[in-house]
């Protein structure tokens, strides 16, 4: 591990090129280092310039990291205090009333149910169709494939608002209005894209020798492609399938367009919580803490594999 | 038998393009068949054929122009702002090194907040009366009242307290992104020009930003898409208002279709809107991506 991290330095960064790293371990291990000579080049050197740095780094995550945490103070104060006037930072007393009342609620747990569903069926969705598709597009580089990942970008560009009534109307029609399946398809046109442009990234850092090793050898192409190529880019297909995931989880507008009461997913019923309850700030914070923190935990936990997945495409252009 | 590699790769990709046949490009091509029609928002009602006049009502309508001025103007401000930001940060981890990766985890935990969540915690912090930042800084000494600011409430303002949750919330995108983009420099390069004397401004305008200048288009325009889209957020905060101040081109045509039942006006307006955002795709796409290349 330690080597591997000596060799690699920030592995969140999947596209680091061979030349820095190399330039990285020599500097490293040499006694300069401590004085913090050019380690990376555009590293800062007297302390006092660091220690200066640190201190506006301090400021920077405080002001971005209070927001939230404003949110789950909030979430533990009583239903009164929520909207006092002054507000205070801290409860004045912490209890658990406001996620009582958020959970208690008809339809929020139900809601919960459907948005792991919807989200759960659309990440499927979107890797058995854009497993294939990118691999299509760049093992074999041909002109139907780069036209295809362009009309691919290009929905990407397209605004939900102006396709989701049309979709609803289109579920309506073959008896799908309402639940889960509908609106994952709809999720799936905004991940779909996405996915086949991550693969993609994924599969051209594969050797082709690989899977012609595997042809020789005896297997079809589609076999080599499953047997062969698939568990090399398992990784790959995991930071895609997060994405697919969290895209789904936290879309609101088509889930506001397309569902009502019986697959109306956490977003909606945080945004209704406005309107049809009255101003229910308390279980709104509640709700939207617990529908929250499973991703951020997750995020911690996988953030390797997120930033490699966001950096990819971009920094690779 | 088998089948050329050209066919297999066309066969790998039928599903997918099949797919986005269906559930985007025919959508679409209802949205533009719906805009040369009046359509009565009750199921089943009449649907005269108007040709352009849903397009000419939307040119007409201020409420057209004006969210069309707004929605340029928020995205400029996000992406601007963010991008400032997001720079800044990018360098200060750059330079702060390896010890500062864990902050820079932590970073990037607004990206997996859902944007309604994020319009919904900034409106709790800058709403009238019971909002924090208003008190906060009353009690700094910097307003003399804690309303006096009406950061959602002013529609002077109005759009532009909107766009912060947005910036709050992808402002680490455009930080990961650079920061990727910065570990590509090649350290001698910057070594090189430290010896040749050249100080901070002139390292970052003369030779970090101009290495950086793809990276940068890409993340510039992914965003711009975004912003330009931006529905939920603004949605949750004020609704469009006050006085339609906030009211993007997303909110625009979501209110025509659904809260005044004019889904012809809606397609007119949703494909003007998208015919703006493809010229613009596609003139980023054709200069910057040039995806399912090498480099």
């Amino acid at each position: 591990m330690r080597v591997a991290e000596r060799t690699k330095p920030d592995h969140g960064n999947a596209v680091a090129t061979a030349a820095q790293p190399v330039l990285q371990t020599t500097a490293r291990g040499s006694s300069r280092r401590r004085r913090g000579v050019n380690r990376e080049g555009l590293e800062a050197g007297r302390r006092s310039t660091r220690t200066l740095l640190w201190i506006l780094l301090a400021a920077a995550m405080v002001l971005y990291g209070f927001p939230f945490l404003y949110l789950l103070f909030t979430s533990f104060k009583t239903p009164i205090d929520t909207i006092a006037v002054p507000p205070t930072i801290l409860p004045r007393e912490w209890t658990l009333e406001n996620y009582a009342n958020a959970l208690g609620r008809n339809g929020v747990l139900a809601s919960f149910i459907n948005s792991i569903q919807t989200a759960i069926i659309s990440t499927v969705l979107s890797l058995v169709l854009a497993v294939p598709a990118a691999y299509g597009i760049t093992r074999y580089q041909t002109l139907s494939g780069r036209i295809f990942i362009m009309a691919a970008l290009v929905t990407r560009m397209v605004p939900p608002v102006a396709i989701g009534i049309p979709l609803a109307s289109m579920m309506a029609a073959v008896g799908l209005s309402d639940t889960p399946i509908a609106l994952s398809i709809a999720h799936t046109t905004i991940s779909l894209p996405l996915s086949i442009w991550l693969m993609s990234s994924f599969f051209e850092a594969v050797p082709k020798d690989l899977e012609e090793a595997a042809t020789v050898d005896g297997c079809s192409r589609l076999g080599a492609l499953w047997r062969v190529v698939i568990p090399v880019v398992s990784g790959g297909i995991a930071v895609t399938a997060i994405f697919a995931f969290l895209a789904s989880w936290n879309e609101f507008l088509f889930a506001l367009l397309m569902t009502a009461i019986r697959s109306q997913t956490t977003p909606v019923v945080i945004a209704n919580f406005q309107t049809q309850f009255g101003l229910d700030w308390g279980s709104m914070t509640a709700l939207a803490a617990v529908y929250s923190i499973p991703v951020i935990l997750l995020t911690l936990l996988l953030q390797r594999k997120i930033v490699a997945g966001m950096t990819l495409g971009a920094v690779k252009g | 038998m088998r089948i050329s590699d050209r066919r297999f790769a066309l066969f790998l990709m039928t599903p997918a393009a099949l797919f986005l046949a269906v559930f985007v490009a025919f959508p679409l091509f209802r949205l533009v068949a719906d805009s040369f029609f009046k359509i009565s928002p009750i199921a089943g009602g009449p649907r005269d054929f108007v040709g352009l006049d849903n397009y000419f009502r939307a040119f007409a309508s201020e409420a057209f122009t004006g969210a069309g001025w707004r929605t340029l103007a928020y995205t400029l401000v996000v992406v601007t702002l963010e991008f400032a930001l997001g720079l800044g940060m990018a360098l200060l981890f750059t330079t702060l090194g390896r010890s500062s990766q864990i902050w820079r985890t932590v970073f990037m935990y607004p990206l997996m907040i859902a944007p309604i969540v994020a319009g919904l915690l900034w409106k709790f912090l800058m709403i009238d009366n019971f909002g924090l930042i208003g008190t906060l800084l009353h009690q700094a000494g910097i307003l003399s009242n804690p309303n006096q600011i009406g950061w959602l409430s002013d529609p002077n303002i109005v759009l532009y307290s909107v766009a912060i949750p947005d910036i709050w919330l992808t402002t680490s995108f455009m930080c990961l992104v650079l920061f990727a983009g910065l570990q590509n420099i090649p350290g001698d390069l910057i070594e090189a020009a430290r010896l040749d004397g050249a100080r901070a401004p002139a390292m970052l305008f003369r030779i970090i930003l101009p290495l950086l200048r793809p990276v940068i288009a890409v993340a510039l325009v992914v965003r711009g898409i975004d912003a330009a889209r931006a529905f939920d957020t603004i949605l949750i905060q004020t609704n469009g208002g006050p006085q339609s101040a906030s009211e993007t081109m997303s909110l625009l045509i979501y209110r025509t279709m659904i809260r005044f039942g004019d889904p012809g006006l809606a397609s007119a307006m949703g494909t003007l809107y998208l015919l703006a955002m493809l010229a613009v795709a596609f003139v980023a796409v054709s200069t910057i991506w040039r995806p399912g290349k090498d480099n």
